[in-house]
C-alpha cells in the first residue's frame, strides 16, 4: 500500500456495506453513490431510465388510446 | 449444494406468489378485496403475482445451476432478482393490504379524533413504503439475497420522477387566474430561495438543502421525492425532509383555522391562504373543511391555490438543477451547467410533461386527466336501488333543509336520474354543461351539509347522492394508466431507498433540517397571512 492510499470506510447501509482500499485523493461521495447503484454510472442510469419510461409511455398510448 | 441453498428464499418467494396469483384466480379473495376496496384491482393481482412469480422461479433456477457472471445479464437481472422480487412483494403488501387497511382503520377512528388519521399524517404507500423499508433494515437487516435488488431503487425510482411528468400540463395554468398565479408563483421561489440561503446560513450540504427547499417550496412529498435524485439527496435527507414537512403541515392544520377565524377572513381569503401556506394536499383540504365545512367555496379556492403551486414543480426542479450543477466558488460556464450537469433523467420527466401539455394524454384543460361529463350517458347513471332511495326520500321531504338551489338540483337527479343539464337544452352544449355542473356544485353541497350535521340526510341518501357526483367525474384512461406506472416506480423506489436508512444516517443529518423548515415555513405562512389579506377580496378565478 503506498503512501498516497488509506483505508476509506463507506457508509452506506446494509445495502452496500463493506470498506475498501482507495487513493485519498478518490471522490467518496460519488464512489457512495455508486455503491448504491447497480449502474456503473449516473449517466448510464438516467439513460436507461429514461428509454424504459419512453417505451413504457409509447406501450400505454398504443393500448389505451391508439388501439381502442 | 450451496448455490441451491443461496437461491432458496427467491425460489419461496416464487412459489407463494404463483400460489397467491392461483388462489386469486379462482376468485376466493373476492369478499376480502371488496372489504379492502382493491377488487378493482384483483385482475393486476392476478397477473402480476404469475408473471413476477414464474420470473422468481425460474431466475432462481438458473442462478443455482451456475457460477455468478459479470454480463449484463448478471448484473441487471439474474443477481439483483432476489432483492426484486422481495421489494415487488413489500409493494404489493402495501398497495393492496397496508394501505386500505390503514383507510379503514382511519375511517372508523374517525368520530372518536374528529379527523381521519390517514390523510392527516399522510399514511399512503409513500410514507408507508419507506416505513417498511427503515424497519426492515434496522430489525432484521436487509436478507442477503436481497442486497443487489435494493440496488435498483435509485433507477426505479428516476422511472417514477420521469412519470411524474404525464401528471402535469401548462394549460393548467392557463384555466387559473393571473392573480393566484403570481401570489403563488412568488411564494414557492420566495421559499425555495429562502430555504436554499437557510441551508447556507447553517452550513448543511447541498443535497439536503435542495431537497428541503423543494419540499417546502412546491407541495410536500411528491416534490421532495422528484428532485431527491436531482440534487442526489441521500434516502435519510429525504427521509428527514418528508418527515419536517408532514409535521409542520398537521400543525398548520390545527392552527390554521383558528388564526382565520380570529383574523375574521372571508372563505375566499382563507382558502387562498391555506393553500399557499400548508403544503400536503390532504392537510389543505382538511385545513379548509375545518374552517368552512358547508360552504364548498373555501375548499375550491384551497385546491385551486394548492394546485397552482404543485404545477410549479417542473419549474422547480429545473431551478434545483441549474443550482446543483454549480458547484460553490467555481465559475462554471452555462454548457457546463445545463448539459454536462444537468441531470438525463430530468429530460425525460420535461418529455412528458411537453407531451402532456400538448394533449397527448388527454385533452390538456383536464387536470392530472380528470375532467367532468354532465352529458347524457346511460352508464352515469344512479343504479335503480339508488333512485329508489332518492325517490322515497323526496316523497317524504327528507330534503327539508336544502337550500332552493339545492332541493333543485336534487329533484333534477331524480327527474334525469344522472346529473346533467335540462334536457330541453341538450343542443346547445354550452348552457347544458353549465347548467349540468352547476347542479353537481350544489350536490356536493348538500353532502358538505350532511357531513357538517347542519342536516340530516339517511346514509343511503347520502351514498347515492356522492355516487351520482362521483358518476360524472371520469378520469382519462391513458394518464390512470400512466399514473399505476408511476405509483408502483415510487412504491419500488421508495422501499428500497427506505431501506438504505439506518439509525447512524438519521442522526447523522443533525437537527438543522428541521430548524430551517420551521424557519421557512414559519416566514412562507406569515408573509401569506397578510399578502392574501392585503391583496385577496373575493374573486381569484378567471
Amino acid at each position: 500500500m503506498s503512501d498516497e492510499e488509506k483505508k476509506v470506510i463507506i457508509e452506506t447501509g446494509d445495502a452496500g456495506k463493506g470498506s475498501t482500499v482507495m487513493s485519498e485523493s478518490a471522490n467518496t461521495e460519488e464512489l457512495e453513490e455508486r455503491a448504491l447503484s447497480v449502474f456503473s454510472s449516473d449517466r448510464n442510469e438516467d439513460i436507461t431510465a429514461l428509454i424504459f419510461c419512453l417505451i413504457t409511455t409509447f406501450l400505454v398510448l398504443l393500448f389505451t388510446k391508439w388501439l381502442v | 449444494m450451496s448455490r441451491i441453498k443461496d437461491q432458496m428464499p427467491v425460489l419461496i418467494m416464487g412459489i407463494s406468489l404463483l400460489i397467491y396469483g392461483l388462489i386469486a384466480k379462482t376468485g376466493a379473495l373476492m369478499p376480502m378485496a371488496k372489504y379492502l376496496s382493491t377488487h378493482k384491482s384483483l385482475d393486476l393481482q392476478i397477473t402480476l403475482t404469475l408473471i413476477v412469480g414464474a420470473i422468481a422461479i425460474v431466475g432462481a433456477l438458473i442462478n443455482s445451476s451456475k457460477e455468478p457472471g459479470t454480463s449484463n445479464f448478471d448484473t441487471f437481472f439474474l443477481q439483483p432478482l432476489g432483492g426484486i422480487v422481495l421489494i415487488l412483494i413489500m409493494a404489493m403488501a402495501i398497495r393492496w393490504y397496508a394501505e386500505p387497511l390503514m383507510k379503514i382503520f382511519s375511517k372508523n377512528l374517525q368520530p372518536i379524533l374528529g379527523f381521519k388519521i390517514y390523510k392527516v399524517l399522510n399514511l399512503n404507500y409513500v410514507v408507508l413504503g419507506i416505513l417498511a423499508g427503515v424497519v426492515l433494515t434496522n430489525t432484521w437487516g436487509i436478507p442477503k439475497f436481497a442486497g443487489p435488488g435494493v440496488k435498483c431503487a435509485r433507477f426505479v425510482l428516476k422511472m417514477g420522477v420521469i412519470m411524474l411528468g404525464a401528471r402535469y400540463s401548462f394549460a393548467e395554468l392557463a384555466k387559473l387566474g393571473v392573480y393566484s398565479v403570481f401570489l403563488v408563483g412568488f411564494f414557492v421561489l420566495g421559499t425555495v430561495f429562502l430555504v436554499l440561503w437557510l441551508g447556507n446560513i447553517f452550513k448543511q450540504p447541498k443535497s439536503m438543502t435542495g431537497v428541503l427547499a423543494a419540499g417546502m417550496g412546491v407541495c410536500g412529498v411528491s416534490a421532495t421525492v422528484a428532485v431527491a435524485p436531482v440534487v442526489k439527496a441521500k434516502s435519510a435527507e429525504m427521509a428527514y425532509t418528508i418527515g419536517t414537512i408532514l409535521s409542520f403541515g398537521i400543525v398548520c392544520m390545527f392552527v390554521f383555522p383558528t388564526i382565520g377565524k380570529l383574523a375574521g377572513m372571508s372563505p375566499v381569503q382563507f382558502g387562498a391562504w391555506a393553500g399557499t401556506g400548508i403544503l400536503n394536499s390532504a392537510q389543505v383540504a382538511a385545513a379548509a373543511l375545518a374552517f368552512n365545512a358547508v360552504d364548498i367555496e373555501t375548499l375550491k379556492v384551497a385546491e385551486i391555490f394548492n394546485i397552482t403551486r404543485v404545477l410549479f414543480l417542473p419549474i422547480i426542479v429545473l431551478v434545483l438543477a441549474t443550482w446543483f450543477g454549480k458547484e460553490t466558488g467555481q465559475k462554471l460556464s452555462f454548457k457546463t451547467v445545463v448539459i454536462d450537469k444537468f441531470p438525463v433523467f430530468i429530460i425525460g420527466f420535461l418529455i412528458l410533461f411537453a407531451m402532456s401539455s400538448m394533449g397527448l394524454f388527454s385533452p390538456p384543460s383536464h387536470y392530472k386527466g380528470k375532467y367532468i361529463d354532465v352529458s347524457y350517458n346511460d352508464r352515469t347513471q344512479v343504479t335503480p336501488e339508488e333512485w329508489e332511495t332518492l325517490n322515497t326520500a323526496m316523497t317524504t321531504d327528507a330534503f327539508s333543509g336544502l337550500t332552493p338551489k339545492q332541493l333543485e338540483a336534487v329533484t333534477d337527479l331524480v327527474e334525469q336520474r344522472q346529473i346533467a343539464g335540462n334536457y330541453d337544452d341538450r343542443n346547445n352544449t354550452k348552457e347544458f354543461d353549465h347548467v349540468g355542473r352547476a347542479r353537481m356544485t350544489q350536490l356536493e353541497g348538500v353532502i358538505a351539509a350532511a357531513k357538517a350535521k347542519q342536516i340530516t340526510l339517511s346514509p343511503e341518501v347520502k351514498s347515492s347522492i356522492g355516487h351520482a357526483v362521483k358518476q360524472v367525474h371520469k378520469k382519462s384512461k391513458t394518464v390512470v394508466t400512466l399514473t399505476d406506472f408511476m405509483i408502483w416506480f415510487f412504491a419500488f423506489g421508495l422501499i428500497g431507498l427506505g431501506m438504505q436508512i439506518t439509525k447512524k444516517s438519521i442522526t447523522q443529518a443533525g437537527g438543522w433540517p428541521i430548524v430551517m423548515g420551521v424557519v421557512s415555513g414559519i416566514t412562507k405562512a406569515t408573509l401569506s397571512f397578510f399578502v392574501v389579506l392585503w391583496l385577496v377580496k373575493d374573486v381569484v378565478l378567471n
